[in-house]
């Protein structure tokens, strides 16, 4: 018999809707749902604090002294006044539900994607495809399979929020399309770098606790990587007065730092910054190609 | 280049796990079509082998082809080889059938064929019934035979099994068995087992491995030399004589086609060796039971050869 072929990217695709489907009829599914409906209840709970103190007007009655005087408020919080000009008629729900998904993705992504490789190898699971599927495709079908996950679930949540934003009146139809659909395109790419990181990690163990620990580890250093750029930035900015302090190199190697610049209407600020973080996909897909190709099954 | 003949090839191939050699210079050939066995006691390297050819394992050393290839070139090797490794667990979650289907379609089937690949191998363990069944809800026999039926999708020319029998209980065993069997001939088929009556039956030829090295390789008839010697077995109490009911070694040394003739009194085993180009296993049989019959020897049993486990526990420690 002749051997068939297949094409990579036939077997990445195979791979991922795979996986996909593991992931959503597994007790994973069960912990996705939760996670679902404690972001609905968060976007509830955001909601509910706009009205309560009366944070949030309907755009169309804002005026320009209060889209300033939000500017300067995001400005101040963020240290980014290019990400202010950028997102000051965001309507505030919106703005602080994207900022709390962001933070939470790679706690999600850890959650479900921890086990994606180091579970199949614990139990030699993988060895069926390990006869049927390059390595490199099997690393590559994984990670796909967890980010169309996660972009799932940042959709589901994305959609509560809008939907909950909108019976309040904070938003019309036209501005949840228009922020809506660009909040979930930030969260998904940034959710992008975090599944690689964590379908690497992944790959290294053929214990699924070990790989948990070590992807909260992992992504601990780099929320504190992120978190002492953003405060040595805005201890400078402080120091340098109204002149903002330029970001600090190290605050890229944090893919939570890029939500400013995929938000900018600056196209090639967006462009590149999904660029770099596709690159962060594309090394980590070499790197975890690499191991599950040098590695014992 | 594939090797003409030769569905496997391992030449001086070691496989060390830090400072423990679990395969050490092992060097065997699988014919094109042939049942081959790998046998061993536990420790042996015969899973770590079986596990370097399935391309699971990389050899520290040496070289090993699977089909012409190495058994990392999964695309040169898709769809022609089937493996059942020993304790991989299906995924749980999976559905028989779905998962059957998925392994088809990786194996480059288009949808419909891998639809009525995956059926037709279920059907041939006995399983259509488990289509929609979870893979975590199948018993011990259920996922073997499932494990089993992903090994033979889309009738791959070389298929490697890992103890495809054990923990199960004997007409699970004996079932399969009996595909295996079955298909033995259309396919390649390597065995790795620690039943070594399952081997006998199964294999035409085998390896014997012992702490990592081979000690035995050979046909099964040249393993067991089934095809040089005759064992008789006696009642208790039997003892070499001229007289009633006594071993008449002279007269058996007096067979033109005997070369050898030894008695083993603690087993009370009568071993005829014999020359093969003179008579075969049966002609000799027949003169040796003659004789032994006239002598009124009461006789326990017959076999041709020493049988695979005696020579497995002479080779190995």
């Amino acid at each position: 018999m002749l051997s068939s072929s297949l094409s990579p990217l036939a077997e990445i695709r195979l791979i991922a809707v795979r996986e996909l489907r593991r992931s959503i009829r597994s007790t994973k599914g069960v912990a996705i749902a939760a996670l679902t409906l404690a972001g609905a209840c968060i976007a509830l709970l955001v909601s509910g604090w706009m009205d309560a103190g009366g944070r949030e007007l309907p755009s169309a009655e804002v005026t320009q002294a209060q889209l300033e005087l939000r500017r300067q408020a995001i400005a101040h919080a963020t240290g980014d006044p290019a990400f202010a000009d950028d997102v000051a008629s965001m309507p505030t729900s919106l703005l602080a539900f994207l900022k709390i998904t962001v933070w939470f993705s790679p706690l999600l992504v850890a959650l479900l994607g921890f086990d994606g490789i180091s579970g199949e190898l614990q139990h030699r699971t993988v060895r069926f495809w390990a006869v049927r599927a390059r390595r490199s495709s099997l690393f590559a079908g994984k990670l796909l399979g967890l980010w169309a996950l996660v972009g799932l679930v940042t959709l589901a949540l994305n959609l509560l929020a809008g939907g909950a934003a909108l019976a309040r009146g904070h938003v019309a139809i036209g501005e949840l399309a228009r922020w809506g659909v660009r909040s979930w395109f930030v969260v998904f790419v940034i959710a992008g770098a975090w599944a690689a990181m964590a379908t690497l990690v992944s790959a290294c163990f053929s214990a699924p606790i070990l790989a948990l620990l070590a992807t909260f580890a992992a992504f601990f250093v780099l929320w504190l990587v992120g978190l002492g750029g953003f405060l040595s930035r805005m201890r400078l900015s402080a120091e340098g007065g109204a002149q903002p302090a330029p970001t600090l190199w190290y605050e890229f190697l944090y893919p939570n730092a890029y939500d400013t610049l995929l938000m900018s209407s600056d196209p090639a600020r967006v462009l590149g910054a999904a660029g770099i973080l596709i690159a962060f996909v594309a090394i980590a897909t070499g790197a975890g190609s690499l191991l599950l190709a040098r590695r014992d099954m | 280049m594939p090797e003409p003949g030769i569905a496997v090839r391992l030449r001086r191939v070691t496989k060390r796990f830090g400072a423990n050699t679990a395969v050490d210079d092992v060097s065997l050939a699988v014919p094109v079509g042939s049942a081959y066995g790998l046998i061993g006691p536990n420790g042996a390297g015969k899973t770590t082998a079986f596990s370097m050819m399935a391309g699971y394992l990389r050899p520290s050393d040496g070289a090993i082809d699977v089909l012409g290839f190495a058994p990392a070139a999964v695309d040169a090797l898709r769809g022609r080889v089937g493996v059942l490794p020993q304790d991989a667990i299906l995924p749980p979650g999976d559905a028989v059938g779905e998962l059957l289907v998925h392994l088809a379609r990786l194996q480059g089937m288009p949808a419909a064929k891998a639809l009525e690949a995956a059926r037709g191998a279920l059907a041939e363990v006995e399983g259509a019934d488990w289509w929609g069944q979870r893979c975590g809800r199948l018993s011990h026999g259920m996922a073997k035979r499932v494990a089993l039926a992903q090994a033979f999708l889309g009738q791959p020319d070389l298929v490697l099994l890992d103890e495809p029998t054990a923990g199960l209980d004997p007409r699970v065993a004996w079932e399969i068995r009996r595909l295996v069997q079955t298909k033995k001939g259309r396919t390649t088929i390597v065995v790795s087992s620690h039943n070594l009556r399952e081997l006998e039956e199964l294999c035409d030829a085998a390896a014997i491995l012992d702490r990592g090295r081979i000690v035995a390789v050979g046909t099964m008839a040249e393993l067991t030399a089934a095809n040089d010697e005759v064992r008789v077995h006696v009642a208790r109490g039997t003892r070499p004589g001229q007289g009633r009911g006594e071993l008449p070694l002279q007269a058996l040394r007096g067979l033109p086609m005997v070369r050898t003739i030894d008695f083993d009194d603690e087993r009370l085993e009568l071993v005829v060796g014999f020359d093969r180009s003179a008579a075969d296993a049966e002609t000799v049989i027949g003169h040796v039971l003659t004789a032994l019959l006239h002598s009124e020897v009461r006789i326990s049993g017959v076999s041709k050869g020493r049988g695979l486990e005696q020579r497995v526990m002479d080779v190995t420690r």
